[in-house]
């Protein structure tokens, strides 16, 4: 269910949007147009620059540089231990910068965390919600947390998801987990939505309709979203940006038309999967969605 | 390592290869001290039950219950859970349930035997002590394989584990002890004991064999029925006023009802005691202290939950992501944290205020106290006994919220390294104080030196805590943790703290023998200050990592 290609956009090496330091094998950087608008950009919501991330001997992220701009749907994708969560983890203070800077709003997340986390919806791939809880009880909870929680919406969005208010958290499966977590990232109707890994725990149902369609009309209201995930079908049915993120180094960052168009062969637009193989070989490319 | 039986053993040695070195190093002092210092001139005169028990008992307990613990794998495990504290990955493993629950025992019966051999033969005991050699081995086997059966059996109800643990175990150390009152020979010892190891290891099995298959009671079905009657009552669903409410609400639900519940379980059996001690007016007094050390005893076991930063991930001591993204500062993080201790503390308290003159009253020993309180007044009359009395139950409460918080410092670090040094260090310190408390009080000398340099040491101390607080408080500021009016308010508050306890001091010691700087510098020293402050930088160092 792609959406139609858009006229090819111009690219251009002198992009704001984002940098790829030259590991990129690819012909361009970022462009400096929105995929599917053309608009030009805003404000950076996310601004990563020069982050390198090391744990014992093993590299997560290198000299990462990165930039999102307001108002679109980025899909981080990458194989498994690619870096996806660890760079995550810097965007929400969870992991100190040993190098580099990571600015969300504008903000040092380690050292304002109020500032930052009040404004970001984030489900968590580790679904790590406190089992003790009540359903109810944890929409309770939460709320306390965010000036600007939306009842009505908090409890259309329970209701969709078919969640008992008396169920303990406990007691639910992993996708009703997730669907929980998925409610308390969106029910304060967040800047930024960020979303690590949502295939892990919601079930294709919820996946495709509702996380697609809840994404899409987050994005029309003019707020960011961020997921990544190793399933590129995935990716491709809603963002409107990827970064593909391979070794803890960015090897792709551009609109999404762009890489198609960019990649085109003839007749012929390449799947995403098919231009994340090109650029960094079989053996590491993320799984394709069964 | 191509047997399952060399990969448990491994597998026990690798993860607690540091407190297994340290138990060996403590062997290595026993026999150091008892091979260095010859037989004549070893004068621990342990005359009584209380000095034996503070040079010998202490530490053998220690490091026993240390061996207990790592076997049963309840360093690992929720001890007040439903679920088998065996660890669930090892089920999956390609072995017997036979296997799974022999090694385990097997081993750790090995280590009790050893350890128990080494004291025996490396320690340096009182003279004209007949210690047996082998019946004693065979209670610490016996007493672990219980404990190993008890803690890998799968519950009906949470904490259940706990009170059927401590029910068993007493009774099967006062079988041992009542043997022992009626000095039963070594065969009959033998007789009580070695029975216990088999019937021990079936039930062991059949625990095993039961979490392995996913068979875990529920016997909360019936409080479930309960549900509609729960409804009725009064429930809180208004909005919480702020978020530092809701995080304390959280603190509460998580951690607050633990304190209250283990005192609410262990007074009743307490203070049933008084029933038996109506001719034994002394007997009472022991009973009513044992009550009123049960709440900062018991906060010492539930501070290690509080302080454990993700206490629904076993084995991890990282800050579990739903709480690291509340958009809260790891200040207001802790402050729910300490108002929590709070609340616990209290609701812990007023239990024993009420249980306590009940049980009196319905006793009939209340008019012991009565008398002793009468006595009391005429000798240092109404105010000054009523200060006194107030004075020491609020010691008391103030000890029970600091046992809560004051290792916060140290589990929300996150560290492994520091969590387990530290335990270590505790251990460590645990089987040294005795002796060397002992070895001050035989020695005139060295008390005189003790009393002499007492004020320096006190101020070294001082200093050392100050400097620590400094360097905590630049910390905060400079990471932004607390602001600068927080700080300044914090101060202020330990300032008056302070003030206030050295007041109760200079009031409660009023004698030329002490000198008020001496005071002063033990006020200093109570109040807490250095630990307290170092929670947020803690939290934040293992939340932003």
């Amino acid at each position: 269910m792609g959406r139609p290609p858009a006229p090819r956009p111009q690219l251009r090496r002198d992009s704001i949007d984002g940098e790829n330091h030259g590991e990129c094998p690819c012909d361009y950087n970022q462009a400096a147009v929105r995929a599917g608008g053309g608009s030009k950009v805003s404000e950076s919501v996310i601004s990563v620059s020069e982050l390198t991330r090391r744990f014992g001997a093993t590299t997560a992220l290198a000299s990462v540089t990165l930039s999102m701009p307001r108002g679109a749907v980025y899909g981080l994708v990458g194989a498994n231990g690619a870096g996806k969560t660890t760079l995550i983890k810097h965007l929400l203070g969870l992991l100190r910068a040993e190098s580099g800077s990571v600015r969300v709003f504008g903000l040092d997340p380690v050292t304002d965390p109020v500032g930052v986390l009040s404004r970001i919806g984030y489900l968590s791939e580790e679904n790590d919600l406190p089992g003790w809880m009540r359903v109810d009880e944890l929409i309770r909870y939460s709320r306390a947390f965010y000036p600007a929680w939306d009842d009505g919406y908090a409890d259309e969005l329970r209701q969709t998801f078919a969640l008992d208010p008396t169920a303990r958290i406990t007691n639910l499966s992993k996708g009703q987990k997730a669907r929980a977590g998925l409610l308390l990232a969106l029910a304060h109707r967040p800047e930024l939505l960020v979303l690590d890994e949502p295939s892990s725990g919601l079930d294709p149902i919820v996946r495709r309709d509702i996380l697609a369609a809840v994404i899409r009309t987050i994005a029309d209201e003019g707020r960011t979203v961020l997921f990544s995930s190793h399933l590129l079908e995935e990716v491709e049915q809603v963002a409107d940006h990827v970064t593909m993120i391979h070794n803890g180094k960015i090897v792709l960052s551009a609109p999404l038309d762009a890489i198609r168009e960019s990649h085109r062969a003839g007749q012929r637009v390449p799947s995403l999967a098919e231009i994340f193989i090109a650029l960094v070989g079989m053996a590491a490319a993320p799984a394709r969605e069964a | 390592m191509r047997s399952p039986a060399l990969a448990i053993a491994w597998e026990f040695r690798q993860r607690h290869r540091w407190g297994l070195i340290a138990l060996a190093g403590y062997l290595v002092v026993l026999a150091a001290v008892k091979l260095l210092i010859p037989g004549p001139s070893l004068t621990f005169s342990m005359d009584s039950a209380e000095r034996f028990g503070v040079v010998v008992m202490g530490p053998l307990a220690t490091t026993f219950l240390y061996v207990l613990t790592v076997f049963s794998f309840g360093l690992s495990g929720d001890v007040a859970g439903r679920s088998s504290m065996y660890p669930a990955r090892m089920f999956t493993l390609p072995v017997s349930t036979t296997g799974l629950t022999l090694w385990p025992m097997l081993y750790g019966s090995a280590a009790m035997a050893i350890l128990w051999l080494a004291t025996r033969f490396l320690a340096v005991w009182p003279p004209g002590f007949d210690i047996p050699v082998i019946w004693p081995a065979l209670a610490a086997v016996s007493l672990l394989a219980w404990t190993q059966a008890l803690t890998w059996m799968p519950y009906g109800l949470p904490g259940l584990r706990v009170i059927v643990a401590v029910l068993w175990l007493g009774v099967m150390d006062s079988i041992v002890l009542v043997a022992l009152q009626y000095k039963a020979p070594e065969p009959v010892m033998l007789a009580i004991l070695a029975p216990q190891i088999p019937v021990a290891y079936v039930a062991a099995r059949f625990a095993v064999a039961r979490a392995r298959r996913g068979d875990v009671p529920d016997w909360r079905r019936p409080l479930a029925r309960l549900g509609p009657v729960a409804e009725v009552l009064p429930r809180r669903r208004d909005h919480f006023p702020s978020p530092e409410r809701a995080q304390a609400w959280f603190e509460w639900r998580r951690h607050g009802r633990s304190l209250p519940a283990l005192v609410g379980i262990l007074l009743p059996f307490e203070l049933a005691l008084l029933w038996l001690a109506r001719d034994a007016p002394a007997f009472v007094f022991e009973i009513l202290f044992l009550a009123l050390i049960t709440p900062p005893l018991m906060a010492a076991f539930t501070a290690w939950t509080v302080s454990r930063p993700n206490p629904q991930v076993r084995d991890s001591y990282g800050v579990s992501p739903f709480i690291a993204t509340r958009p809260l500062t790891s200040a207001d993080l802790i402050a729910a944290k300490l108002k929590m201790a709070m609340w616990s503390t209290l609701a812990a308290w007023l239990l024993v205020l009420v249980a306590m003159p009940l049980a009196l009253e319905w006793s009939g020993t209340w008019s012991v106290v009565t008398e002793r309180a009468r006595r009391m007044n005429d000798a240092i009359g109404t105010p000054r006994a009523a200060t006194v009395v107030l004075l020491i139950l609020a010691g008391f409460i103030v000890a029970t919220w600091k046992q809560l918080v004051q290792s916060l410092h140290i589990g929300l670090t996150g560290r492994e390294w520091i969590v387990k040094g530290s335990a270590l260090l505790t251990l460590t310190l645990l089987i040294l104080v005795g002796p060397i408390v002992e070895w001050i009080i035989d020695s005139p000398g060295v008390q005189r030196a003790v009393w002499n340099e007492l004020p320096l040491i006190l101020a070294g101390l001082v200093g050392l805590k100050m400097s620590a607080a400094a360097w905590i408080a630049t910390r905060l500021d400079r990471n932004r943790l607390l602001g600068d009016r927080a700080l300044v308010a914090g101060a202020a508050c330990w300032c008056v703290a302070v003030l206030a306890l050295y007041g109760v001091l200079v009031w409660f010691f009023s004698t030329p023998f002490v000198a008020r700087y001496l005071l002063a510098l033990i006020a200093i020293l109570a109040a807490p200050l250095a630990r307290l402050s170092a929670a947020p930088l803690a939290l934040a160092w293992n939340r932003h990592r």
